[in-house]
């Protein structure tokens, strides 16, 4: 079972690496999707003995984050016609070495950390370290679309963070913060259709009608 | 008595699923104005057997009131009855003449009634996970009434503040989970993050719990407008129609800070004693006073200088809620005054902003003489909100003084009195010109019902504050600072 878990860990830290040095915007949604799957997959792989409502909840979480959000995010990508981030506010390259940084900042953070035991501490290093990822992500792009992706990849390195404490946070609250992110991205999207309807272009930084 | 709790979220739903079946748009203002007055209603009976029936708390403990957040309540429901009552005035003439559709109109209705359940969901939570569920519903609800109007400058103010306004709450969730983290293994009622269980709670690892605040506050503290966190907010107050700036500026923010008070009575509890998070209750307010005042003196709209107003009074109530318990009481009380001025100088200012065609308030002039009721609204709540005697307004300031030199916090204190001084001159030179400057003959001049009474309702409810706070009212807002403390 560790392998299972070290896999995943794995693919978690190169999803985030990916995300930070690509440009088109088609695979970084595909990506995304992948790391929602992967961190749904972690609780039903690693920790506590599995209970019922876990296992709905990583269900749940699983269909959303890898088949729901990408399917939204690629119609919108297909209605306002973009296809790549061209020339972010923080180059790939220098996104990428911030990301190493950030990486091993987080692991040597979290194990500082009085949380849980060893292999909690990698959890929470990873998730603080998608965390990262997203809010760079957030204030390096250009596109509409890639601050979306930017809030989901927080969002999910908060998911990451929420498993290492599970036993405490309810199962409404669970399903509750799930709704919510879905309902978040859908409005997003619908936003990223009006931006593009009344602007014919989605770069956040050329709105600035609203200033002072 | 109990059911009641469960009342209020149902109220709302209800309202929402009928607004389906009506198809005249005046019907649908009427049936969501009848939902907020039903849900005071409400209130109002659970209200009068108190002070006996609080705390109480239903749903296996999910649902709770106490004298906290029922003093929420109390002022959300102030805001909402005065927001749907004006609603209809102000989107009569776009509704005759074909510019707010039919489908337009019941999406705000339905928006509107959903915006008074996320935030009674917020209010009545007692699981702090739920509390912040119900938070960031509120920003994916309202995002959409700040761009009801589908113009490009409303589009950009509503991905702003739903981009800002997530991430931000998203802040505040980490803040949770750091709570949760905090909390010992295995203790009594851990399990279930009620707040009742938190703030009696004992063995938390403080430095995690330390580090749990400063995420809330940063978190809830964006929603809630405080600087340097309130870039969002000046974009869409001024974007959002009439009603919808007056509910956020007069109920959302507060809701948000209401979340950061909760969680501070916990840390509040846990520490043993307030110099924590006083501190940061007291950062944070100065600086959203600064900064909002040096913004104040060069607006040029209308409603943006409303919008850093609110940042400014915000800023104020946070800054109470560091001075103790007396500053603590005035915090509370400021919550209400800011709240009913803040909807009628929104009110006005959409009103005005509708009569002259512009929200430039260099094209304002004279409003006294051209539009005389809403001029006599934007004259009072302008007056009230920097603080004139003896609008309520100007007690509940005094007595925050009060608590800063009973706490001998001058620097706070100084800072306070002088950003104040700058909002107050700087407020009255854009006035003054607005209101007796020479006036344009404009059409309207007749006003309907609900709007004079609107007017006149919150300016005489601003007036009675001011000069009488009756003794149950007192009694109240003392066990509610209590709370908000979170000290024995």
């Amino acid at each position: 079972m560790l392998t299972l878990m070290s896999l995943l860990l794995f693919l978690l830290v190169l999803t985030n690496l990916t995300l930070l040095g690509s440009s088109r915007l088609a695979f970084c949604i595909r990506t995304v999707a992948l790391q929602g799957v992967v961190l749904g997959l972690i609780p039903l792989v690693g920790l506590q003995p599995l209970t019922l409502q876990h296992g709905l909840l990583s269900l749940a979480a699983i269909v959303l984050k890898g088949g729901v959000f990408p399917w939204l995010l690629l119609r919108s990508l297909r209605v306002a016609r973009v296809k790549r981030e061209m020339e972010p506010f923080i180059g790939f390259n220098v996104s990428l070495s911030i990301g190493f940084f950030a990486l091993i900042s987080s692991v040597v953070f979290a194990s500082k950390l009085p949380i849980g035991g060893n292999r909690d501490s990698l959890i929470i290093a990873l998730a603080l370290f998608t965390m990262i990822t997203g809010l760079l992500l957030l204030i390096s792009r250009r596109k509409a679309l890639s601050m979306v992706l930017g809030y989901l990849v927080l969002e999910n390195g908060i998911y990451g963070l929420g498993t290492v404490v599970a036993d405490h946070i309810p199962m409404v609250v669970e399903f509750g913060v799930l709704l919510d992110v879905w309902v978040a991205v859908f409005g997003m999207g619908i936003a990223i259709y009006q931006i593009n309807r009344e602007f014919d272009h989605t770069d956040v930084d050329r709105l600035t009608e609203l200033r002072g | 008595m109990s059911g009641l709790l469960i009342l209020f979220l149902l109220i709302p739903l209800v309202g929402i699923g009928a607004l389906l079946f009506v198809r005249r748009g005046r019907v649908m203002f009427m049936l969501s104005l009848g939902a907020v007055l039903l849900d005071a209603l409400c209130l109002l009976v659970g209200v009068s057997g108190l002070p006996t029936c609080l705390p109480m708390q239903t749903a296996g403990g999910w649902l709770y009131l106490d004298h906290l957040s029922a003093w929420h309540l109390l002022v959300m429901l102030f805001v909402f009855i005065a927001g749907s009552l004006f609603a209809p005035v102000y989107f009569r003439a776009d509704l005759a003449n074909g510019r707010l559709s039919l489908a337009a109109a019941r999406r705000y209705n339905q928006l509107w009634l959903g915006s008074l359940w996320t935030m009674t969901l917020t209010l009545l939570a007692n699981n702090i996970g739920l509390m912040w569920v119900g938070m960031e519903a509120t920003t994916l609800v309202t995002a959409f009434l700040v761009s009801i109007y589908p113009k490009p400058a409303a589009i950009e103010a509503m991905w702003k503040y739903l981009i800002i306004c997530s991430v931000g709450i998203a802040f505040a969730f980490i803040g949770i989970l750091l709570m949760a983290a905090s909390l010992p293994a295995t203790g009594e009622g851990s399990q279930q993050l009620f707040w009742t269980q938190l703030s009696i709670a004992g063995g938390y690892n403080l430095l995690l719990l330390k580090a749990a605040f400063l995420f809330s506050l940063v978190g809830f503290g964006t929603k809630a407008g405080l600087a340097p966190m309130h870039t969002w907010l000046p974009d869409a107050h001024s974007q959002a129609p009439g009603p919808v700036s007056a509910m956020f500026s007069g109920f959302m923010l507060n809701a948000a800070l209401y979340c950061i008070m909760r969680h501070g009575a916990i840390v509040n509890h846990a520490l043993g004693s307030d110099q924590f998070t006083s501190r940061l209750y007291i950062i944070f307010g100065l600086v959203s006073i600064v900064v909002s005042a040096s913004f104040i003196i060069y607006q040029h709209d209308i409603k943006r200088l409303l919008a850093y107003h609110s940042v400014e009074h915000l800023g104020i109530i946070t800054l109470g809620l560091g001075l103790g318990p007396v500053g603590c009481f005035a915090a509370l009380l400021h919550t209400l005054n800011h709240s009913l001025c803040k909807s009628l100088s929104f009110f006005a200012a959409g009103r005005l902003g509708q009569l002259y065609g512009s929200y430039t308030m260099g094209r304002i002039r004279g409003a006294l003489h051209s539009a005389p009721l809403w001029g006599i609204a934007l004259v009072g709540s302008l007056l009230a909100l920097i603080g004139v005697a003896p609008f309520s307004i100007f007690i509940s300031e005094f007595l925050l003084v009060k608590a800063a030199i009973d706490r001998q916090a001058m620097v706070a204190l100084v800072i306070f009195l002088l950003g104040s001084g700058v909002v107050f001159v700087a407020a009255l030179e854009h006035l003054i010109p607005m209101a007796w400057g020479a006036g344009a003959d404009l059409p309207g001049k007749r006003c309907s019902l609900p709007a004079v009474a609107v007017v006149i309702g919150l300016l005489g409810l601003l007036l009675f504050f001011g000069l009488y706070l009756p003794v149950p009212i007192q009694d109240f807002l003392t066990r509610a600072a209590a709370l908000t403390g979170g000290l024995p």
